[in-house]
C-alpha cells in the first residue's frame, strides 16, 4: 500500500540546514495498524506530513497504492489527499462553526457527492462511532473524545485508502484514548490500513507492529502482540 | 458558483460575524451612498441651469450687429454695421426651412404717463412672431398681430408691473397710455416667469416704430427660432451659415469677431452641458475615492479574516480542498457582502432623494435625482469592487500551507 525509498528531507532554517530525514525505507501492506514511535524531534511529524501530501521530500520514492506521488501540483495534492488520505489530528481540527454532521460530509463535498447523498452518508458514519444523536450539534457542544471520534468520521467519510492519526490521543485522558484506540481498531479490523503516530507506549502497543525513529533514520521495526483497547473500556 | 453549499458557508461566517460583516458592509455602503448624492446634486444642478433658460425658447439665435474692427472689402476698420428691414426679409427668404419664427428688435426709451403716473420703460418695437420667440406670455388681452404690423398701429402690450405702477388698481385693456407725449392703445398685458425686470418692458409693433423715428427701417436686432427638430450640431451649423452669410451681405470680413454678432443659445446649451460633466466627472471621482478606501477597507478585514481561518483553510486542503474552491469562497464572500451593502446604501440615497429631492426648488438646484444607468453602473462598480476587495485575501488564503495551518505550535 505505502511504499518509500531512501527518503531525505531537510528544513533551512535560516543559513543552516537541518537533515530531518535522512534516507528512510519503510513498507506498509494493506489492512496494517503501524505506531511510528519517536521523541519530539526523530522525524515523525515530517514522515506523517510526507506521507500525508501536505509536505514534500527532497529526494526519495514515495508510492501510494501503486501511484508515484512526486512533483504534485497544488489541485492534484488536493485530489490526491481527498481521494487516498484520511487525517485525525491531536488537536481535532473541527470546523467550529459546522455541526457534527457538517463536518463529516465537508470530505464528501470536495469529491463532489451530491448534498443528499452526502448527509445519508455523513450520518452513517457518525453512527458508526456511536454519535448520531450527536449530529446536529456544534463541536463546541462535545467532549474531547466525541470531538476525535467525529474527526476518526470525517477521516473515515471519504473511505480513504490509509488513515493517518497524527497523536490522535494526545489531548485525551487515558479512559478516551483507550475508547478512541478502540474504535481505531474496530476501523482497522474491517482492513483499513492505517498509520498512527505517537509517543506513548501503551497507545503504540495497541497497533500491530512499531516502528521507531530516531534522528531521522528507523532504529526498529518490529512486529508485535496486538493489546486490545476494548478491555479497558 | 450558485453552489447551496457555497452560500451556506458564506452566511455561516456572516452569522458568526456579524459586527465585522456590518463594519466591513458599512464602508462601502457609505461610499456608495456619498457616490449617487453627489451625482444626483449634479443632476440637480444640471435641471437647475435648464430650468432658468426654459422660459425663453432654447433654439433662438440673435444677430446683432457691431463695429468692424479689419479692413474689408474696400472699407475701413470701425464702420458701425447697422441692420435694415431688407436684412430680416432676406433671412425670412433664404433659410424658409431652418427658421421657424422671425422678428425685428427696435429699441427705444420712454417716458410713459397716464393720468398723474408716469415712469420711464424700455420699448421693443417687434414684429408678432416675437411674442414665440421670447414665449411672452399673455394675461389679458392679445399680442399685436399682422393686421396692426401693416397699419403701422399705434398700440402696446405693457408689462404687468408697467400696468401695476401706471394703472394701480385700474384695468388698462384698451385705455390709452402716452409714451413720449404719443398717444397708445393698450391692447395686452403680458408677463414672465424668467424676472421681473422683462415685467418692465413695453411691446410695440415695429413698423409704428421705425414711421415713428424718422420713416427709417433700421433695426437694432434681429431675433429668430430655427427649426426646432434640430438638433446641436445641425443647430450650430445653421448659425455659423447665417453669421458667413450675414458678413457676405455687410462685407464684414469672416475673421472679423466684431463686426457681427451671432449668439446661438444652444451654445450656451452646450457650455452647460459641458460644466455639468466637469461637474459629474468631479462627483465621480471623489465618490470613487471614497469607494476606494470603501474597498481597502474590506480587503482589509477580509486579511484578517483569512488569519484568523487559517487553521480552518488548513483542514480544508487537507480533506480535499483544491486552491480553486478556496478563492471561489473568499471572493463570493467579499462580492456578497460588497454588493449587499452597496445596494443598501443605494436604496438609503434613493429613499432620501425621493422625500427631499422635490423640496428642493431653486433657480440653481431642483429636483435631484438618480436614473437607472447610475444604478447599473453602481452594480457593476460594487461586484468589481468586490472582487478586487477579496482577490489578495483570496490568493493568501490560497496560499495557506497545511503543514503550517495544522502545526498546534
Amino acid at each position: 500500500m505505502i511504499e518509500i525509498k531512501d527518503l531525505h528531507k531537510s528544513y533551512k532554517m535560516g543559513s543552516n540546514s537541518l537533515h530531518v530525514l535522512k534516507g528512510i525505507n519503510f513498507k506498509v501492506e494493506d489492512g496494517e495498524l503501524v505506531a511510528i514511535m519517536g521523541s519530539s524531534g526523530s522525524g515523525k511529524s515530517t514522515l506523517l506530513n510526507i506521507l500525508g501530501m501536505l509536505d514534500g521530500a527532497d529526494s526519495g520514492e514515495y508510492t501510494l497504492d501503486e501511484v508515484p506521488i512526486k512533483n504534485l501540483s497544488e489541485t492534484k495534492a488536493a485530489q490526491y489527499r481527498n481521494k487516498f488520505l484520511g487525517f485525525v489530528f491531536q488537536s481535532f481540527n473541527l470546523i467550529n462553526y459546522k455541526s457534527a454532521l457538517e463536518n463529516v460530509a465537508l470530505p464528501l463535498y470536495y469529491q463532489k457527492v451530491p448534498r443528499k447523498e452526502r448527509q445519508e452518508k455523513a450520518m452513517q458514519y457518525l453512527d458508526k462511532v456511536g454519535l448520531k444523536p450527536w449530529a446536529h450539534h456544534l463541536p463546541s457542544e462535545l467532549s474531547g473524545g466525541q470531538k476525535q471520534r467525529v474527526a476518526i468520521a470525517r477521516a473515515m467519510a471519504a473511505e480513504p485508502k490509509v488513515l493517518l492519526a497524527d497523536e490522535p490521543t494526545g489531548a485525551l485522558d487515558s479512559k478516551t484514548s483507550y475508547e478512541v484506540m478502540d474504535l481505531i481498531q474496530q476501523i482497522n479490523d474491517e482492513g483499513n490500513t492505517i498509520l498512527v503516530v505517537t509517543h506513548e507506549e501503551d497507545i503504540a502497543h495497541m497497533c500491530k507492529r512499531i516502528v521507531h525513529l530516531k534522528d531521522g533514520v528507523i532504529v526498529e521495526d518490529k512486529k508485535i502482540e496486538q493489546v486490545r483497547a476494548g478491555q479497558y473500556v | 458558483m450558485f453552489d447551496r453549499d457555497v452560500w451556506q458557508e458564506i452566511f455561516n461566517t456572516i452569522k458568526t460575524n456579524k459586527l465585522r460583516t456590518f463594519l466591513t458592509g458599512f464602508s462601502v455602503g457609505w461610499a456608495i451612498f456619498i457616490l449617487v448624492m453627489l451625482l444626483a446634486s449634479v443632476n440637480g444642478m444640471q435641471n437647475g441651469f435648464m430650468g432658468q433658460f426654459n422660459d425663453d425658447a432654447t433654439n433662438t439665435i440673435f444677430i446683432r450687429p457691431g463695429t468692424t474692427s479689419k479692413a474689408y472689402g474696400g472699407f475701413e476698420a470701425g464702420r458701425r454695421i447697422q441692420l435694415k428691414n431688407e436684412d430680416l426679409e432676406y433671412v425670412r427668404q433664404s433659410f424658409s426651412d431652418d427658421v421657424e419664427y422671425i422678428s425685428a428688435r427696435y429699441y427705444a426709451n420712454v417716458t410713459a404717463r397716464y393720468k398723474s403716473e408716469t415712469g420711464s420703460y424700455n420699448v421693443q418695437a417687434t414684429h408678432p412672431d416675437h411674442q414665440a420667440i421670447e414665449k411672452t406670455l399673455i394675461v389679458s388681452g392679445r399680442y399685436f398681430n399682422e393686421a396692426d404690423l401693416v397699419n403701422k398701429a399705434k398700440v402696446v402690450v405693457i408689462g404687468r408691473k408697467v400696468a401695476e405702477d401706471l394703472f394701480k388698481k385700474e384695468d388698462p385693456l384698451g385705455k390709452f397710455v402716452e409714451l413720449n407725449n404719443l398717444s397708445f392703445r393698450i391692447i395686452g398685458v403680458f408677463t414672465d416667469d424668467g424676472d421681473d425686470n422683462a415685467e418692465r418692458g413695453i411691446y410695440a409693433p415695429v413698423s409704428t416704430y421705425q414711421r415713428i423715428y424718422g420713416n427709417t427701417n433700421d433695426i437694432n436686432v434681429i431675433a429668430l427660432t430655427y427649426n426646432p427638430t434640430y438638433d446641436l450640431a445641425k443647430a450650430l451649423e445653421f448659425s455659423g451659415k447665417l453669421e458667413d452669410i450675414m458678413k457676405r451681405r455687410h462685407r464684414i470680413d469672416p475673421e472679423d469677431q466684431a463686426g457681427l454678432y451671432v449668439w446661438n443659445y444652444a451654445e450656451a446649451f452646450d457650455n452647460i452641458s459641458s460644466f455639468t460633466a466637469v461637474l459629474r466627472g468631479i462627483g465621480i471621482g471623489v465618490g470613487f475615492l471614497i469607494l476606494v478606501a470603501g474597498i481597502v477597507g474590506i480587503g482589509n478585514i477580509m486579511v484578517f479574516t483569512i488569519k484568523e481561518r487559517t487553521k480552518e483553510i488548513g483542514v480544508r486542503k487537507a480533506l480535499g480542498a483544491r486552491p480553486r474552491q478556496i478563492i471561489n469562497l473568499v471572493l463570493l464572500e467579499s462580492i456578497f457582502i460588497t454588493t449587499l451593502s452597496g445596494f443598501i446604501g443605494l436604496i438609503f440615497a434613493w429613499v432620501i432623494l425621493a422625500a427631499v429631492g422635490p423640496m428642493f426648488q431653486t433657480p440653481a438646484f431642483s429636483n435631484p435625482s438618480v436614473n437607472a444607468s447610475t444604478v447599473i453602473t453602481a452594480t457593476i462598480i460594487l461586484i468589481v469592487a468586490g472582487v478586487l476587495a477579496g482577490l489578495i485575501p483570496a490568493m493568501k488564503a490560497a496560499n495557506v500551507k497545511p503543514i503550517v495551518a495544522l502545526s498546534d505550535k
